[in-house]
């Protein structure tokens, strides 16, 4: 046996690399040239989370990290609450946020069994699974020199990781911090939305493990819809400020891919208000940076024109 | 009102325990990552517009006068070729995978102004590099065994320089301030103010070398456009301060922000005004260009630190 596995390991597979210092210099050079043919295009999928079911088990999470096969953070306290990730990172493409909202009267009151409060109750937890917003028209993608960020045939954001250079452009644009360079590799990573998976017809490893369906996975219109649906259900059902983050384009952001269903305001899950696309300032700043060098050398070629004789 | 909401449903805002300061939660977080750029970025931003201002410097003065600045240019062009292969190599370093840097090169994204700086840069480097090559060949022309006019070869590669250089001077502000940065990304001048501030530096750097060489003529030229320049320059950093005034009142008290202000307009322009105003000898022009680049790379690194100051977003989401 130990001799078959040996003769396997010394065969010269198709996607090894090039043997040799001077082959691999030259794969090194013209592999990042080379193009495959664009799988054709599928119907565009992504995620909706209704935090208001999220119970934050972090199975997500869990599932997330061994599906993808990325390290654990380690055991640490964040002091914030139950959240031990902290944040999204290269190696933590899902993260489970907790909120707790309650008044400081709250565990005193809630001491006595027999008591019964006179004022409605707010105090509350809000438990969101946070990841990529798969962006339609998503700032990484547009900031990425190299072309190795791409939005795949599932129309979701997808970092091509033999690609990547580690330039950082995408981190500095995200609006929502998902991108985050690894200390290890110098590359750049976040969530596919288990592209793999997808390709073999499966869903993503968060939503197959998530136990109470907070995070759906489907075609985006019919996410849309089921998501819209519940949002009216919510409100009938007295839960007035559920809305929908990130559903709909707005007049600075694009629609996103995976997007969320929250009954606060977003700041306090982590999400700006009112996201913007950076890209909306580029032509003004080109035009004011050529403007200042114009200026500049009008001003040069006017004094040596002037005082050359 | 609230992100991508529909008004109807975004309009609900939620009752809170104890009102809205005391939501809790991910509020008082920053929301965007800071990208690995540090230091080296601020050295970047003044070597690129020491090479790129330097080449436009030389290459307008001699196409406008050649008599008087063709020997000058001929120093300069090399000198900032040298000053572009530096500028390069803290580029690449700075990559996470310095090896790959060549990716760049695989797409051409005219919506990225990291890409546009990479081919812009990539395609000035090769008339950089001819001019300054025929620029030593004709000053080598008598040891040359045979006699080869390098004069009209010299001048169409300093021309076809002229665009890419342009080019590589103005992507990086742009570069700087589209992102979510906080700070950068409300800087909307950054790209007029270090378009601007690399012909002033060009001008400094071939003032001095002009000096050094004795040029006379062509050093009192370029001593009333530094001057000019210098004074010009104080309209797009003024603009660029007014962008991001607000960004550093949150950062610092009013006394320090004073203080800094003082000390880059101080620093980085009254007193190499006042040099090369008092006396246009050599060691007078050399201290005015250093202290301008003392003061160009401050306000670079002041700018460039900004993300990196954790209780900014905080404070500004408080504002």
């Amino acid at each position: 046996m130990a001799s078959r596995e040996r003769h396997l390991s010394g065969l010269l597979q198709t996607s090894d690399p090039p043997r040799g210092l001077i082959s691999e210099v030259v794969h090194r050079l013209i592999y990042p040239f080379q193009r495959g043919e664009a799988p054709k295009p599928q119907t565009p999928t992504g995620f909706y989370t209704d935090t208001t079911i999220c119970i934050g088990c972090k199975a997500c999470e869990v599932a997330c990290k061994q599906w993808n096969q990325l390290p654990a953070d380690g055991f640490n306290w964040s002091g914030n609450s139950y959240d031990n990730t902290a944040e999204l990172s290269a190696t933590t493409w899902r993260h489970v946020k907790f909120v707790e909202q309650f008044s400081d009267a709250w565990s005193s009151d809630r001491a006595s069994l027999d008591f019964a409060p006179d004022v409605p109750d707010h105090n509350r937890w809000l438990m969101m699974s946070d990841h990529c917003k798969h962006c339609l028209a998503a700032p990484c993608h547009q900031a990425c020199p190299t072309g190795a960020i791409i939005h795949n045939e599932f129309e979701n954001v997808y970092i091509q990781a033999d690609i990547c250079n580690g330039c950082s452009c995408c981190v500095a644009s995200c609006p929502f911090g998902v991108i985050t360079r690894d200390n290890v590799g110098g590359h750049s990573h976040k969530c596919t939305l288990c592209y793999d998976r997808q390709r073999d017809g499966l869903e993503p490893a968060c939503a197959k493990a998530c136990p109470t369906q907070s995070i759906h996975f489907g075609p985006i219109d019919e996410l849309r819809e089921q998501a819209r649906q519940r949002v009216e259900e919510l409100h009938r059902r007295g839960v007035t400020q559920a809305y929908l983050y990130g559903d709909a384009p707005s007049q600075t952001y694009s629609e996103m891919h995976s997007f969320y269903l929250l009954v606060d305001r977003p700041s306090v899950y982590g999400l700006p208000d009112n996201p913007f696309n950076p890209w909306l300032h580029m032509m003004g700043d080109y035009a004011r940076s050529i403007a200042g060098g114009v200026v500049a050398i009008a001003a040069l070629l006017v004094v040596v024109l002037l005082l050359r004789s | 009102m609230y992100g991508n909401s529909t008004p109807q449903q975004a309009l609900a805002k939620p009752p809170l325990p104890g009102g809205e300061k005391d939501s809790g939660g991910y509020a008082n977080l920053p929301f965007t990552k800071v990208p690995g750029w540090y230091g080296t970025i601020a050295w970047d931003a003044l070597l690129n517009g020491m090479a790129t201002g330097l080449f436009m410097a030389a290459a307008f003065s001699e196409l406008a006068a050649p008599a008087i600045f063709t020997p000058v240019a001929k120093v300069a062009y090399p000198v900032a070729l040298v000053l572009l292969l530096v500028d390069l190599g803290l580029l690449v370093s700075d990559l996470g995978d310095p090896l790959r840097f060549h990716h760049m090169l695989r797409v051409f994204k005219p919506r990225s102004p990291m890409s546009v700086g990479t081919w812009c840069l990539t395609i000035f480097s090769l008339p950089l590099t001819a001019a300054a090559a025929l620029s030593l060949l004709a000053e080598m022309g008598p040891l040359l065994p045979i006699k080869i006019d390098f004069e009209w070869p010299r001048i169409l590669a300093v021309i076809a320089g002229l665009l890419p250089a342009f080019g590589s001077a103005a992507y990086k502000g742009v570069l700087l301030s589209t992102n979510a940065q906080p700070g950068w990304k409300d800087a909307r001048w950054m790209g007029g103010y270090l378009t601007n501030s690399a012909l002033l530096i060009g001008c400094g750097e071939l003032l001095v070398l002009s000096a050094l060489m004795g040029r006379t003529q062509a050093a009192a030229i370029l001593r009333i456009a530094f001057i000019v320049l210098l004074i010009l320059n104080l309209i797009p950093l003024g603009l660029l301060f007014s962008d991001l005034q607000p960004t550093h009142a949150r950062l610092y008290t009013r006394k320090q922000e004073w203080r800094a202000g003082v000390l880059i307009f101080a620093g980085g322009t009254l007193i190499p005004l006042a040099l090369t105003l008092f006396n246009g000898g050599l060691l007078f022009l050399f201290a005015s260009v250093i202290f301008l680049l003392l003061g160009s790379w401050v306000i670079r690194f002041v700018y460039v630190k900004i993300p990196h100051t954790a209780p900014l977003e905080i404070r500004s989401r408080v504002v």
